[in-house]
């Protein structure tokens, strides 16, 4: 496989953590807790989505190999997600008198009640969505390229969602409300903004995304139970690698993780073909850069990056 | 606030000394629960209680929940002809697939619920973990009802139902020799389970191993590892792994266009696979798997039970779990009190190769009734003969699978 093939794999992968982390990166922001139950917010999203995708069937026509049902319960999966999250937020995390710390705990046994409601109603077997497997390009095949029709869907939602967000967050009231809350809560508070709506706002876009991101990773790959909480600790290590509570941030830093996750095979043929000298570091270092050791790289290199930058990548200098 | 943050705070420190008072029973609960043993055996009328460590939850939960409609099944087949006149009542405890979670469902089932016979556990890692921290030492019984991992044989005092890994190791590497191939990448599960599997492949195999590396488990791609595979030229590709993980690696390969010809332990093999690969996709597919003896009447009658009671077809883990139970019901049918040095004794002996041929517990439970001895009985179980050896690893027998029209179809048997 070429060096193309591997970025256009990292494209792919990278869009649903950006997906995943932007939520994460947002509510931290706004609501000031790191939310443990966003993986499993993406979990409900994927499991919405194949519910409606299995009842309401294809619609008829396909865009990019998927079908238009697979759209309407893309839209049902972000609907759910959000619907669930913001009703947490009303019956559990707003009555909740805790700090942040508190708040963290609580998410924690949220995303077990979450999971644990979908492997009621589910089992804890995997499973698929009811579309049909698709062949790579063959276009693409001869720049080593193989990714199928699928995975451009997934990255160009991606992209459509993510500038969606762009635009809200710079040209809208909401978003300038937004960012100002960002800021400094209380001087958006005394300056008339009213918060609480703010906040609900903030848990719909977040948990939306992740919904969305949820379904790309079940189309991705598969659906089970414990999906978005596998994939939780590299959405953290992105929104951390971008500096926690930055929207454009957590992009950059899903966007690094994915790609470090996917490009390790590349990596390790590069370690392999340099002229390392003495030998024994060679043998160590060829050691080391294996996709067996994938997500350490990617861990590593956001220690890395932390030790230069201690607030991330679009954190603000350290103060 | 303050007085909420002060009682949170109190509420947590209890929870603390409650987990740590648990945890220091690990030392001396053998003797407690001898002690409670002789009070069940005294009571004429109430059920005997044995205890179960099972996947419920975390990464081998399907393993769990399929060996789970086996043990209902036998449980309500012993229960209908009862025990002595008593029935059998099993307290399963869920290990999370987790050594630790194992440890303390084993911990609480041994020490405070005082059972004699443990069924535990699915992961080989989980079944050694509950063997060395809760077992040795005491003379309670272990019988793990999935395990497969080599390295439980070197642990004569935990039995188990499955055959070890090495016997499907051997038969794997002598089918991709006899298949022609002379080179062969592998990927494995990073740990116990897979990391013995391969060795042994490696070992027996007379070709070279072109590609070796293991990969972890619940990742969200395997691309990496496929192209790898691919990119070592190898023609036959072996997988050591569970089924969530091959199906994704499987939907990548086809993603990418890939072909090669497959071949795998038993853990890649499934209805869940088939249902959620493309079809087509793993046509020709060799898989050796522990088999039940399909062709034997009592596997075929347990089968046809399974089915109507569940809607499918049972997985050779719901027949291991099955039998586990009956083991376990006869053991204590056989001896003479109800304790864990008394079913020491019988547990191998109602199974093994001496005695009177039966294959249903109503049978096995009827000369033991008449005043027959454990030695009278040899329980066939529905997944084979069940003579555990010095090891305490049972006689397997190997099935030889093949893919066809998106199927598993059995086209050789081999005797571990």
């Amino acid at each position: 496989m070429t060096v193309l093939g591997y970025l256009a794999n990292g494209l792919v992968f990278s869009s649903i953590i950006v997906l995943g982390s932007i939520g994460l990166s947002l509510v931290y922001s706004i609501a000031d807790f790191a939310n443990f139950a966003h993986g499993d917010t993406m979990t409900i999203g994927a499991y919405s989505a194949l519910v409606t995708f299995g009842a309401v069937g294809g619609l008829g026509g396909a865009v990019l190999g998927l079908p238009y049902g697979f759209f309407l319960a893309l839209v049902v999966g972000i609907a759910v997600a959000a619907v669930v999250a913001v009703a947490t937020e009303k019956l559990i995390y707003e009555p909740l008198d805790v700090d942040s710390i508190g708040l963290l705990i609580t998410s924690i046994g949220i995303a077990f009640i979450y999971r644990a409601v979908i492997q009621i109603r589910f089992g804890s077997d995997f499973t698929r969505f009811d579309v049909r497997p698709l062949r790579p390009i063959e276009a693409l095949v001869p720049y080593g390229v193989r990714i199928t029709l699928h995975d451009v869907a997934i990255f160009g939602s991606a992209v459509a969602l993510v500038v969606g967000l762009h635009v809200l967050l710079q040209y809208t009231d909401l978003g300038r409300k937004m960012r100002a809350m960002a800021d400094n809560p209380d001087l958006a508070r005394v300056s008339g903004i009213r918060t609480k709506r703010v906040k609900l706002w903030t848990w719909v876009i977040g948990a939306g995304l992740a919904g969305a991101g949820g379904v790309f990773l079940g189309l991705f790959n598969q659906l089970a139970p414990r999906m978005g909480f596998n994939l939780l600790l590299v959405i953290f290590a992105a929104v951390i690698l971008g500096g926690i509570g930055s929207v454009y941030g957590a992009m950059a830093g899903g966007f690094l993780i994915g790609m470090i996750n996917q490009l390790t095979p590349f990596f390790s043929n590069v370690v392999e073909a340099l002229p390392i000298r003495p030998n024994w570091l060679a043998t160590v270092i060829e050691n080391m850069i294996t996709i067996e050791y994938a997500n350490a790289i990617a861990f590593v290199i956001m220690v890395v990056v932390l030790l230069v930058r201690p607030n991330g990548i679009a954190g603000e200098g350290a103060t | 606030m303050t007085d909420r943050r002060t009682l949170l705070k109190l509420t947590g420190g209890a929870g603390l000394v409650g987990l740590s008072g648990c945890l220091s029973t690990t030392d001396d609960g053998s003797d407690g629960s001898d002690g409670s043993d002789g009070g069940d055996g005294g009571d004429s009328t109430v059920a005997y209680e044995i205890g179960m460590v099972d996947s419920q939850t975390g990464s081998l939960s399907a393993f769990g929940e399929r060996n789970q409609r086996g043990v209902d099944l036998a449980l309500s087949m012993v229960n209908e002809v009862g025990i002595n006149g008593r029935d059998l009542d099993i307290v399963v405890e869920d290990s999370e697939s987790e050594n630790q979670g194992g440890i303390a469902a084993a911990q609480k089932l041994v020490n405070q619920d005082g059972v004699p016979f443990l069924i535990g556990a699915v992961g080989s890692g989980v079944s050694l973990a509950i063997y060395e921290s809760v077992i040795e030492g005491t003379d309670v019984v272990q019988l793990s009802q999935n395990s497969t991992g080599l390295n439980l044989t070197e642990f004569p005092g935990l039995l188990r139902m499955s055959p070890s890994g090495r016997s499907q190791s051997l038969a794997l590497s002598n089918l991709i020799s006899d298949d022609g191939y002379d080179e062969v990448a592998i990927t494995y599960v990073n740990n116990d389970y897979g990391q013995s599997l391969t060795d042994a492949f490696v070992d027996a195999y007379e070709g070279e191993v072109v590609y070796n590396t293991p990969h972890d488990q619940d990742q969200q791609s395997y691309s990496s590892v496929i192209s790898e595979m691919n990119s070592s030229g190898a023609d036959a590709w072996l997988f050591i792994t569970y089924q969530a993980e091959f199906a994704t690696m499987v939907n990548e390969v086809f993603s990418s266009g890939y072909e090669a010809q497959f071949y795998g332990a038993d853990s890649v093999s499934g209805d869940n696979v088939l249902e959620n690969t493309p079809e087509g996709s793993i046509e020709g597919m060799k898989i050796v798997v522990p088999s039940a003896p399909v062709e034997e009447e009592n596997y075929q009658s347990f089968a046809d039970t399974f089915e109507s009671e569940y809607g499918r077809q049972p997985t050779s883990w719901a027949a291991y779990a099955y039998d586990c139970v009956i083991n376990a019901a006869l053991a204590i049918q056989a001896a003479d009190e109800f304790t864990g040095a008394a079913l020491q004794d019988t547990v191998r002996r109602v199974s093994g190769p001496e005695g009177e041929t039966v294959t249903s517990f109503e049978a096995a439970s009827g000369i033991l009734a008449d005043g027959g001895g454990p030695d009278d009985v040899d329980y066939q179980g529905v997944s084979g003969p069940i003579d555990f050896d010095e090891n305490g690893d049972p006689i397997g027998f190997l099935q030889v699978l093949e893919v066809q029209d998106h199927a598993y179809e059995g086209i050789d048997f081999i005797e571990g």
